[in-house]
């Protein structure tokens, strides 16, 4: 048993057990809890109270501080997660420093986890006991302040990289924005119109675009991916990795007198930018409108490398187009820069789902089956056919069938709905019927219109004449049974509605992919140090109350990579990640929990705790040659403070003598 | 009404991809979907009188690409345990007479004679099937395919005895 601290005037304790409605209340019986409570040595008053963390609540508890001259507060209630910081914040309000108070999670702990009733309350009132022990050693403690760098990082380069990049800038603010592709655009770049407006995709974003391009305040690396992330909120180390385009961005204009003489006269290697359903040059500018207007080199088929090594064994044609202006560079190496930013957005995006696991909708079987992106290209005038719908062989479709929730809400697959996939089928729908006038079959599950304007565009297109029917297709085969089907593709579905298994002949297959997340977003998870959930999406810090924060202070996420979602609301969570950036910065410093680590006198030295620390906050004194701990490095993850063969590292908030006492009071009868 | 074992039954979106690809669902009375849909909804009557129930092969395309992972093929065969259980199976139907004869002949030979198998099925189901098939037999008989003796193995005590653990284990006699 370890004795009472004697260097500290007496102790008075003040306990306040939360009902929190019936989360607690219904399985723990708070006030026998309060009433045990009462009887422990130290403590000089006890309550339950129907919602602690209630303003009555809160000034309940100073009062008490004030009156009973209390020197100690715990509130046994839900987990500190959520309101350590409310009662801190009220034990400080009462003039006590915040951190002579202490939280018991009953809720999470006992209530949520617990059916019987008795059980529940007797842990509860371990939980208890072990926190009145523990709080008698607590001492006061300083909160640190740190300053933060303005400057923000945003990865990712699609709409929501460009929207809160844009808004950032405007604020002020220095924008670092990083990109994998040539361009920046992401998938909205790629698509012909947006629902349910029918504004042309290409005609809102562009100008953004070219403002990011352009502004004072961003800098564009296209073409660069982040390799490294050091530091914590407020004071990142970012190294950002620049793939060489084999074209100097300074020096280009994009004026493409380089793509017109390349020693290919024809176009012939797989377009990115229309999902290959177009070809381009070794060099090339992946689209009319992309930012920056810079052309770039694709070693892997330019004839001046083999197999992506440099070999001068081509003509070099477009070094002589690009004349005195000596934009191309085939020397140019990749490049590592290192910036330092204060807050991060992750904006990473999604992938579409790859239709091949879904062997019976004879993607890569039957020509005429298409993506949904595909077709996406298809009908954009700048697209491959300009904007013409037309088929692999040339032909004009006569029957196009559009089969919703592939990739989605199939627990073989990605059990999640999409959320987009509805919206865009009957967008596509409308515009195939348009531009062909060709009969649109709908094969859905469920259709899922909740969003200003789309149910009336879903209504709309019933007026349009364009076939729905429910049922999610079994099948997309060329076994023709009739004549009418003999040189067709065949969907094989039930219509649920009437109750009849249908074989609907089609000229044209478009399979709506469903949003997963990027296939290196575990990659990324961990370079920003964020989680993810079940299904790989980044995790939000609160499904509701934080959603565009992460559990790393100072990283925020926002658009696809959190969540499939339309452009509308990516847009809304931008502006509210940079406005979260934005708060952070112009408060110009963060706090800092001093839950940190200290070294004690009778560090030998051995230099055991150096290489363990993962945010190389230790050092070795040359003088006193005992190690040194960087407050402002430590995040008080407690490795050191373990591993020290001599026990001389401590930790505020979590020292020896407060852990071993709480764990004495929960094993205490 | 309750599947024992299939209660990811509750589950079911009725998306109809079971109708999709089912091979035979054009022939049936209801659509996979649909008895699903009853069975769910208690239409037991209606469930075990459909026909739909006696045409599933039990090809388990079904229950392969079933989104929501329901073993629909597990439930036809459930739907058709109980279905002659209660006596409601459509008199005269041959697949639940073959059914039938099939398991009354293991249990006493511990394995088929298809000679009298057939002619069993035929019996009681329709001598006009009979006739109209008897140049197939004929051949079938000529080349050897039909035992004109009776067919058993030597130890069917352990057959049954085997049947019987099987039965056992889910709870039926």
């Amino acid at each position: 048993m370890i004795a009472n601290p004697g260097n500290q005037p007496e102790v008075r304790i003040g306990f306040y057990v939360c009902h929190c409605g019936h989360n607690i209340a219904g399985v723990v019986d708070c006030p026998a809890v309060a009433a045990y409570v009462a009887g422990l040595p130290g403590v000089v008053l006890s309550r339950d109270y129907k919602y602690m963390c209630s303003d009555p609540g809160q000034e309940l508890l100073q009062q008490d501080v004030r009156e009973h001259r209390l020197n100690r507060v715990i509130v046994a209630s839900c987990s500190p997660l959520l309101h350590e910081h409310t009662f801190r914040q009220a034990t400080a309000a009462a003039g006590l420093n915040p951190f002579l108070c202490h939280m018991v999670n009953l809720r999470e702990h006992a209530a949520w986890v617990h059916t019987d009733r008795h059980a529940a309350t007797e842990k509860a009132k371990a939980l208890a006991r072990a926190a009145v022990r523990r709080v008698t050693w607590h001492r006061a403690l300083e909160v640190k302040r740190a300053p933060i760098h303005p400057q923000v990082l945003i990865v990712g380069g699609g709409i929501a990289g460009i929207h809160a990049a844009l808004v950032l800038a405007e604020a002020g603010k220095e924008v670092f924005l990083v990109e994998r592709e040539p361009s920046i655009g992401g998938h909205m770049a790629r698509f012909d119109k947006t629902f349910p407006t029918l504004d042309c995709a290409a005609c809102i974003l562009t100008p953004k675009m070219s403002a990011v391009g352009t502004h004072p305040r961003i800098t564009l690396w296209t073409y660069s991916e982040v390799t490294k992330v050091e530091g914590y909120v407020g004071n990142f180390t970012v190294t950002v990795t620049r793939k060489p385009r084999y074209v100097h961005e300074d020096r280009c204009t994009g004026c493409q007198e380089c793509v017109a003489h390349c020693v290919y006269k024809e176009a012939k290697f797989r377009d990115e930018f229309n999902e290959g359903l177009g070809k381009r040059k070794p060099i090339y500018i992946p689209f009319p409108q992309a930012t920056p207007q810079v052309t770039l080199i694709d070693p892997l088929v330019c004839l001046n490398f083999k197999k992506g090594v440099l070999t001068n064994r081509c003509k070099q044609t477009c070094v002589e187009a690009c004349g005195d202006r000596q934009a191309i560079d085939f020397q140019q190496q990749e490049e590592y820069l290192q910036i330092k930013v204060g807050t991060i957005l992750v904006t990473t995006g999604f992938q579409t789902f790859d239709v091949r696991r879904m062997p019976q909708y004879g993607y890569g079987t039957f020509p005429n089956v298409y993506t949904a992106l595909e077709v996406e290209r298809l009908v954009n005038a700048s697209g491959p056919t300009g904007g013409e719908v037309l088929l692999r062989d040339g032909r004009r479709p006569g029957a196009i069938g559009i089969v919703h929730c592939v990739g989605s809400r199939d627990k073989k697959t990605n059990r999640w709905c999409s959320r987009v996939c509805c919206m865009y089928s009957l967008k596509l729908a409308h515009l195939l019927k348009e531009h062909s006038g060709a009969e649109v079959y709908n094969f859905y599950i469920d259709l899922r219109t909740p969003g200003k304007g789309y149910e009336e565009f879903y209504d709309k297109l019933n007026t349009e004449g364009v076939h729905f029917i429910r049922g999610r297709v079994g099948e997309v085969t060329d076994w023709a049974v009739t004549p009418e089907e003999e040189g067709k593709l065949v969907i094989r579905v039930e219509d649920t509605l009437a109750g009849f298994v249908r074989r609907i002949p089609v000229d044209m297959v478009v399979l709506s992919t469903g949003l997963e997340p990027r296939h290196d977003a575990q990659a990324v998870r961990r370079m920003f140090n964020m989680s993810c959930g079940t299904e790989g999406f980044f995790l939000e810090r609160h499904p509701k109350l934080a959603p565009v924060s992460t559990f790393t202070d100072g990283v925020f996420i926002a658009g696809c990579c959190q969540g499939p979602r339309d452009i509308p609301d990516t847009v809304a969570q931008a502006g509210a990640a940079a406005a979260e950036a934005l708060a952070l910065i112009d408060r110009g410093y963060v706090e800092q929990e001093p839950n940190t680590a200290h070294v004690l006198d009778d560090c030998s030295g051995c230099k055991s705790c150096l290489p363990l620390c993962p945010y190389a906050a230790i050092t070795i004194d040359p003088v006193s040659r005992k190690a040194v701990i960087n407050e402002a490095l430590c995040k008080g993850c407690g490795t050191c403070v373990a591993s020290c063969p001599s026990g001389s590292i401590g930790q505020h908030l979590f020292e020896d003598d407060e852990l071993l006492n709480e764990i004495a009071g929960v094993l205490a009868e | 009404m309750r599947m024992p074992g299939c209660e990811q039954l509750e589950s079911c979106i009725q998306c109809g991809t079971c109708s999709g690809v089912c091979p035979l669902s054009i022939y049936m009375s209801h659509t996979p979907r649909q008895v699903m849909a009853l069975t769910r909804g208690d239409f037991k009557r209606e469930v075990l009188h459909s026909h739909t129930i006696w045409l599933c092969a039990s090809c388990y395309a079904c229950t392969v690409e079933c989104p929501q992972g329901i073993r629909i093929t597990d439930i036809m065969y459930e739907l058709k345990q109980r279905a002659i259980s209660e006596g409601v199976y459509p008199r005269r139907f041959p697949i639940p007479v073959l059914a039938h004869e099939f398991n009354a002949m293991v249990q006493k030979h511990g394995r088929i004679t298809e000679l009298q198998l057939v002619i069993r099925m035929f019996l009681k189901t329709s001598w006009v099937a009979a006739l109209a098939n008897w140049r197939l037999g004929l051949d079938l008989l000529r080349t050897g395919r039909f035992s004109l003796l009776t067919e058993r193995i030597k130890r069917r005590g352990d057959i049954a005895r085997m049947l019987d653990a099987v039965d056992g284990t889910k709870g039926r006699s």
